[in-house]
């Protein structure tokens, strides 16, 4: 059985459902996108694996055990997140913010031991941040900031993380800076990555496998060669592309598209 | 959608919107209601008096006649007294609306009435013994002072003057205020003297206070009426009204200058009550439509009623006693706010 | 610890930084206590006081000393801390930096369940004054799930601004209630409810610390051991739910908690709104965001801003005295517009 896996799942708001009877598997030690167009429920998806909306059927299986009946902080060791936007506290310091993700393991008035001062200083150095450890965290720009999160998330020492929209608000350069950083810790650290990615072509170079949605409904489960075609990106955008093959990666991207 | 499309779109909802023939009605219903409650109000009292005495009273005064007396001397004064500052308040806190096209906008609220009643602390201390025209004039200035604290402050932050910093901006200016009010009244042992103001009454209306503040009133409220039509197209946003032709900032101008003498004017002879110019202009428009040339007279005869209406039940509830009018008026003004801001923001 | 290489000097002087700044805190409230022993009608020069502390003082001395000034002092910073706190967690729940316990209308809730007891049991004097405290959380405990009730909103939840009018909204309803209320009051209890509404220590003897001191013992040290849990709090719901916070349960109890801090304070000090505001932030200001400090500089300003407020009213027209609520006020509302100013939202 895989770590993560969706069964049946209903889930909406009050009287909106959003997703009905939707069951996939994330693929362990993988990177897996979720794309699809605005409202296809696909923020909804990873908000409900990430148990931030509850189902109001079936449910969502974290090592095979169904994840509402989990204490919430035994998730957290398992299980990071990253929001689509995250509030900025004030007066903190890159290392006092990051420090936070230790939050699970902490008891009492939660002095860092050794074992969390280790986890801190990796992530640091993971994702590139030494030399911007004593700044304050309003002080960075945008691109430094979802650094900072992402390296909250690592101290957070999960098997799985998991992340709405990590690049949006960042110019292009800086998106891809993420993405290459996602990618980095999924080869070396083995890392289970689970996103939600506006950009196709973005999804389709990083990811190895992709979830395309449409109405709170999967479309197509893939590899990008087998979810990135011209026929799939009709049934989920309405569009007409023009196909290509990304240099860097070989998966599959479109050019350009018209309305259909 | 665009903006600009939105804003039009708005713009031709609100065109529609205005209904003359209900607004007619409404008027002269109001101006004989209003008529009706001033005439109960003034033969109601610790003394019953009956209507054709109260005709007789006004009509064919006998100075030698007690009842006549107290009509004349106590009881007209403050009744006209009441509708004037009712009359007086519901109109300042329809400019408000409409110039910020801030729902929340009131007088009592954004620290206009704490400004006023402060600097009538300052008055009562420095200069005991003050004429009631300079009482009045003093009390311009305190309005002005409060008004200008709340949208200077609110105005200073970045992304403007939201609904919520007014009303945050205000409880802290009127905090400040009537701190201040109460360390001067302290200070110089006047506390008596400013109790009445805190509270809220027109107990204390006279002639003299009529003569003086009359003119000014029906002068501001005149003054309102012609700024309507501009009042109308500021409250579609700032932009729409200059690409009308509008000169906004003598409208501003003016508009906030109205504010000032009519909440002034109110102040010194009620006290610091709120709610009236919040209340009565959210029920005006939801009758009238938001034709401001319709809102500001209608509003001006509903708030004259209603101020009159709770000066009798002021005096009504718990006699000889009287309830301090200001409370009374909260007790429908705060379930009425409680709503505005559960709808959120509705057009204004 | 010998083995700590993880950790850089600069993170250790910034932490040596915060407590030094947190013991200046301390320092200033030990000379505002000495200040304020000193201020008063009587005057008390420091070998006098010296004298009566030693118990040598005159009978005059020891009552003026021991009586009056000393339960004062003690309740300011028993106020200011219960206050500053209240607010503090305030903040730190609703992610609201202008929340304040006075602004939000806890505090006339507590005000008014006080007066509303005087009101129906109008023998002043015995006032059980153990059962104050218990009163005012009631009132305030009311009137906090009344604002939360009203600025819920289906599939909306809370919105800061909604709380924020909801509660000034409130507010403004209490103290109309308050002032029909006083009007059934007779003249010596109208009196004690005109001075409690005005903010002065009015409790000054040691029964109202006594009163008081159980609530804030249990309290703050819930509120310390809850630091971790306010810091997570602040990145919002989604960061949290995924640090493996479970919000809804340590939000009620943090509220409550507030509450219970403002309730309390507010049932022997009165009205004194402003500290639950300025304290954190000033405490942010100095020692950073991290509650673990947060909280105790909190704690300690806020006991010096009411001691201070208290002393400068008791000197400022003696032998008459200004409430501290009014010295407050008038200090803090600037500062409070000062934020507002400041705000983005």
């Amino acid at each position: 059985m895989p770590t993560l896996a969706i069964d049946q799942v209903k889930v909406g708001y009050s009287n909106l459902i959003i997703l009905d009877d939707l069951s996939v598997e994330i693929p362990e030690k993988k990177m897996t996108t979720i794309v699809g167009a605005n409202g296809c429920g696909k923020s909804t998806l990873l908000k409900a694996i990430a148990r931030i909306l509850k189902t109001q059927k079936g449910a969502v299986y974290l090592d095979g055990k169904a994840i509402q009946l989990l204490s919430t902080k035994e998730v957290a060791k398992k299980m990071a997140i990253l929001p689509q936007s995250s509030q900025v506290p004030t007066g903190l310091t890159v290392y006092e913010l990051i420090s936070y993700g230790r939050f699970p393991y902490q008891t009492g008035l939660g002095t860092l031991k050794v074992d969390d001062l280790k986890h801190i200083n990796w992530a640091i150095e993971a994702t590139g941040l030494n030399a911007l450890k004593d700044r304050s965290v309003e002080a960075l720009s945008g691109g430094q900031r979802q650094r900072v999160w992402i390296a909250m998330a690592l101290a957070q020492d999960t098997e799985i993380l998991i992340l709405d929209e990590p690049t949006t608000y960042l110019d292009l350069a800086h998106q891809l800076d993420i993405l290459l950083l996602l990618q980095k810790l999924n080869k070396e650290q083995k890392r289970t990555i689970v996103m939600v990615l506006h950009d196709l072509n973005h999804a389709s170079r990083v990811s190895h496998n992709l979830i395309a949605m449409r109405n709170g409904a999967i479309i197509e489960e893939g590899t990008p060669k087998q979810v990135m075609t011209r026929s799939n990106l009709k049934a989920i955008f309405d569009i007409e592309a023009t196909m290509s093959t990304c240099p860097f990666s070989n998966n599959p991207i479109y050019l350009s598209y018209t309305l259909n | 959608m665009s903006e600009y499309v939105e804003q039009s779109l708005e713009v031709k909802k609100k065109g529609l919107a205005s209904r003359p023939v209900i607004a007619t009605i409404i008027l002269i219903g109001g101006i004989i209601g209003l008529l009706l409650a001033i005439g109960i109000s003034v033969s109601m009292g610790a003394a019953e008096i009956d209507v054709r005495t109260v005709w007789s009273a006004v009509f064919q005064y006998d100075s030698t006649l007690v009842p006549h007396q107290i009509i004349q001397e106590t009881r007209l004064p403050r009744v006209i007294g009441a509708a004037l500052v009712g009359a007086s308040l519901a109109v300042s806190g329809s400019i408000m609306q409409g110039m910020t096209r801030n729902p929340l906008a009131d007088p009592g609220l954004l620290g206009l009435n704490a400004g006023a009643a402060f600097m009538l602390a300052i008055c009562f201390a420095f200069f005991p013994g003050l004429s009631y025209l300079y009482i009045i004039l003093f009390a311009f200035v305190g309005a002005a002072l409060g008004a200008g604290l709340v949208f200077g402050v609110g105005s200073l932050a970045k992304g403007g003057l939201t609904p919520m910093r007014l009303v945050l901006a205000g409880a802290a200016v009127t905090a400040l205020l009537v701190a201040l009010s109460e360390g001067i009244a302290i200070y110089y042992r006047i506390n008596q003297d400013l109790a009445f103001w805190n509270a809220g009454g027109v107990s204390g209306a006279k002639w003299e206070n009529i003569k003086i503040m009359s003119p000014w009133v029906i002068l501001a409220i005149l003054g309102a009426i012609v700024l309507s039509k501009s009042i109308t197209l500021l409250s579609l946003g700032e932009e729409i009204a200059v690409g009308l032709g509008q000169k906004t900032g003598m409208i501003k101008l003016f508009g906030t200058l109205i504010i000032l003498i009519l909440a002034g004017s109110a102040v010194s002879v009620i006290g610091a009550v709120g709610f009236v110019g919040l209340v009565i202009p959210h029920i005006t428009r939801f009758l009238v439509g938001y034709d401001y040339r319709w809102i500001i007279p209608c509003s001006a005869v509903l708030g004259g009623v209603l101020v009159v209406l709770a000066d009798l039940a002021a005096r009504m509830v718990n006699p000889p006693q009287e309830t301090p009018i200001g409370a009374l008026i909260a007790v429908i003004g705060v379930p009425f706010f409680l709503y505005l801001t559960r709808k959120g923001g509705q057009p204004l | 610890m010998i083995n700590k290489p993880y950790i850089s000097t600069y993170q250790k002087n910034r932490h040596k930084r915060k407590v030094y700044t947190i013991l200046i805190i301390l320092f200033f409230i030990f000379v505002s206590f000495i200040i304020s022993m000193n201020t008063g009608y009587i005057r008390l020069s420091p070998l006098q006081l010296l004298e009566t502390l030693i118990g040598m003082g005159t009978e005059q001395q020891n009552l003026t000393l021991f009586e009056f000034r000393l339960p004062r002092i003690v309740i300011s910073i028993l106020v200011g801390m219960g206050l500053a706190l209240a607010g503090c967690v305030l903040q730190g729940v609703s992610g609201n930096p202008l929340a304040d316990p006075g602004i939000l209308g806890i505090n006339s809730g507590a005000g008014l369940a006080v007066v509303l007891f005087i009101s129906f049991f109008p023998s002043t004097s015995d006032v059980p004054v153990m059962f104050l405290p218990l009163l005012a959380f009631i009132g305030a405990g009311v009137t906090a799930t009344l604002i939360y009730v009203l600025s819920y909103k289906r599939g909306e939840g809370i919105s800061p601004t909604r709380l924020m009018l909801t509660g000034v909204a409130i507010a403004a309803g209490i103290s109309a209630a308050m002032i029909i209320l006083t009007l059934r009051l007779t003249p010596e209890n109208y009196q004690f409810v005109a001075v409690w509404l005005a903010g002065s220590i009015w409790g000054s003897n040691w029964m109202f610390v006594l009163s008081l001191l159980p609530w804030l013992l249990i309290l703050i040290p819930y509120i310390f051991v809850k630091a971790r849990v306010l810091n997570i709090l602040n990145l919002g719901e989604v960061t949290a739910t995924g640090l493996g916070v479970n919000i809804e349960k340590e939000r009620l109890f943090l509220l409550a908690a507030a509450v219970a801090l403002a309730g309390s304070s507010v049932s022997v000090s009165g009205g004194i709104g402003f500290i639950g505001l300025i304290a954190p932030h000033l405490a942010r200001q100095l020692v950073g965001g991290k509650h673990q400090f947060v909280i105790p500089a909190s704690a300690a300003l806020g006991a010096l801003l009411l001691l201070i407020a208290d002393t400068i009213g008791r000197w400022f027209i003696q032998p008459s005295e200004i409430p501290a609520g009014i010295v407050v006020a008038v200090i803090g509302a600037p500062y409070f517009l000062y934020l507002l100013a400041k705000s983005k939202a």
